[in-house]
């Protein structure tokens, strides 16, 4: 019946050459971190995980990160809930959202330093108010940092929540209702359970961006906040060590990968469930 | 009265750093400080008239358009054919052009770092373009694909029935049709090579840099207050690139169900 042509494989090509770039460069950071001066092990992997100030940076690394992704599930999940729950236009609530999403997050950044800074706008309130006598340090410490990455990534969630609670029949927490369940009854026996996979999905998310962020932490940690990301940034600018680098990439890899996969599986689970496939 | 508190409180968050710096923007100081310090467009006036701003302003578009238009065309192109005709490695290849998105942008760094060495394009624009392309491609597969989805093949057959050859159906059925993904695809792709920073911090040169590589290093050494207006621009920027989403495909397409895909 169909007498559409079938498009050529050539057409694959353009992509085919970013996935095989891609690739190139993931294999060749693997071979590299096994290089040592003399030849081929794990020493570099030894000499990362010798050094106590590294392991602080690494276990820093997963503590910001699960806190950052806490905060945002806290802050992101009523904030979907509430553009899906609106029955007007949602056209202005997206909009509140996916506006910052997109703005730089240089930018974004940029206006936390300018809020919480030492000269910022909230020290320079509590100070005319007589509230404080001098400025507070709320950022360039891991305070800072977790309120950045909440940030920076938080749309991230909503956006994963929203598009599981956008989808979910209505009808469900209607009858809940008639079946004279409350409100939070219901919230916690049918919508909260049914968006599980959006909120397993935004979790791995801002977990995974959150481990790899490098300007969020450079611009509010301090001195001694720095994450695995920034530490590789600083080694690469001071000494060129390549197999050095690709390490500690590697090391960063398998931090986000080791709760990410996990995460993966159990997201593919409820999904199965709650869809009634049941694969 | 206490939700309407919560809600301002929750939407109030995101927005909030974004104000704050338009409003720093226009004050003498750089800064939004209580009490308020006096209007000036002196920092305005400063990025402008500052060749430097300017032309890593256009260096960063120009990366982006060419990304855009690279990562666009190899996302339709794959798209038509991954959708139109399974093969053995198809789901494979999809999964694949989705796998940068997994990967922690420091870690993407370094890879892309060593990758440019291998091709012998470490610290030049064209190294900065490939790593964008590799890393656009996916923002640019969803949305076309999801469009390529929606068309009815019964009108391209209608048009093949009625004596059109294959490439008049694709230039004037097939991508007329898929304009709101490939728009989307294209803005999507051209916001996140502009705005990219965590990668590129590892790729550039000393004379080879991008606009947000550039101010983050701007605000780490002197936190000049003419970052407020450069950022203030790129918002106001940002905006109108929104609202031309908005305007094109409509913002719900973010919220689209993933499960599909």
């Amino acid at each position: 019946m169909t007498r559409t042509a079938k498009p050529s494989f050539a057409l694959l090509a353009g992509a085919a050459i970013l996935i095989a770039a891609f690739l190139t460069g993931i294999a060749y950071l693997v071979i590299e971190s096994l290089h040592t001066g003399s030849g081929w092990g794990l020493d570099n992997f030894a000499y990362f995980f010798s050094r106590s100030d590294y392991v602080a940076v690494l276990n820093r690394t997963i503590l910001v990160s699960v806190l950052a992704t806490l905060f945002a599930a806290l802050i992101g999940y009523p904030i979907a809930y509430a553009i899906a729950d609106y029955k007007g236009n949602r056209n202005f609530l997206m909009m509140l959202v996916i506006m910052p999403w997109l703005v730089s997050v240089v930018v974004r950044t940029y206006g936390w330093v300018v809020i919480l800074g030492p000269r910022g706008t909230l020290n320079s309130m509590l100070l005319s108010w007589g509230v404080i006598d001098t400025p507070l340090r709320l950022i360039f410490n891991m305070t800072g940092v977790v309120i950045g990455l909440v940030h920076v990534f938080c749309p991230f969630f909503i956006i994963s929540v929203l598009s599981v609670l956008l989808h979910q029949d209505k009808s469900l927490r209607e009858a809940s209702q008639t079946l004279s369940a409350g409100p939070i009854r219901t919230f916690f026996n049918i919508t909260l359970p049914l968006s599980l996979s959006g909120v397993i999905t935004g979790a791995i998310l801002v977990y995974l961006l959150s481990t790899g962020a490098i300007v969020t932490p450079l611009l509010l940690g301090g001195v001694r906040d720095g994450m695995l990301a920034t530490q590789i940034y600083q080694d690469v600018l001071q000494v060129f060590d390549y197999p050095k680098a690709a390490s500690m990439a590697i090391v960063l890899l398998l931090t986000a990968f080791v709760l990410v996969i996990p995460l993966q599986w159990l997201e593919r689970r409820v999904a199965a469930r709650v869809s009634g496939r049941g694969e | 009265m206490l939700r309407l508190l919560l809600m301002v409180l929750l939407f109030g968050f995101l927005p909030l750093p974004i104000i704050i710096v338009i409003v720093s923007s226009i004050s003498t100081t750089g800064y939004f400080t209580v009490p308020l310090s006096p209007f000036s467009w002196r920092w305005y006036v400063e990025f402008f008239t500052n060749w430097e701003w300017i032309r890593l302003l256009l260096v960063s578009g120009a990366i982006a358009i060419v990304v855009a238009l690279v990562s666009t065309t190899a996302a339709l192109l794959a798209a038509l054919v991954l959708e139109r005709r399974r093969f053995a490695g198809s789901g494979l290849f999809e999964t694949l052009i989705m796998l940068p998105l997994v990967f922690p942008n420091a870690a993407l760094g370094v890879a892309f770092l060593g990758l440019l060495g291998l091709l012998g394009v470490s610290g030049t624009y064209l190294g900065i373009v490939l790593s964008h392309c590799i890393i656009t491609l996916p923002f640019a597969y969803r949305p076309i694909l999801n469009s390529l989805r929606k068309l009815d093949p019964a009108i391209e057959e209608a048009s093949m029935s009625l004596g059109a050859r294959p490439m008049t159906v694709m230039r004037t059925v097939t991508l007329p049709m898929l304009k709101p993904g490939l728009i989307s695809a294209f803005l999507f792709c051209f916001i996140v090579s502009f705005d990219e920073a965590t990668i590129t911090v590892f790729l550039i040169a000393p004379d080879v840099t991008t606009l947000p590589v550039r101010i983050l290093t701007e605000i780490q050494e002197s936190a000049s207050p003419v970052i407020a207006a450069i950022a203030t621009f790129l918002i106001l920027f940002t905006l109108s690139l929104v609202m031309l989403l908005e305007r094109t495909t409509g913002l719900e397409l973010f919220a689209a169900p993933e499960k599909d895909a």
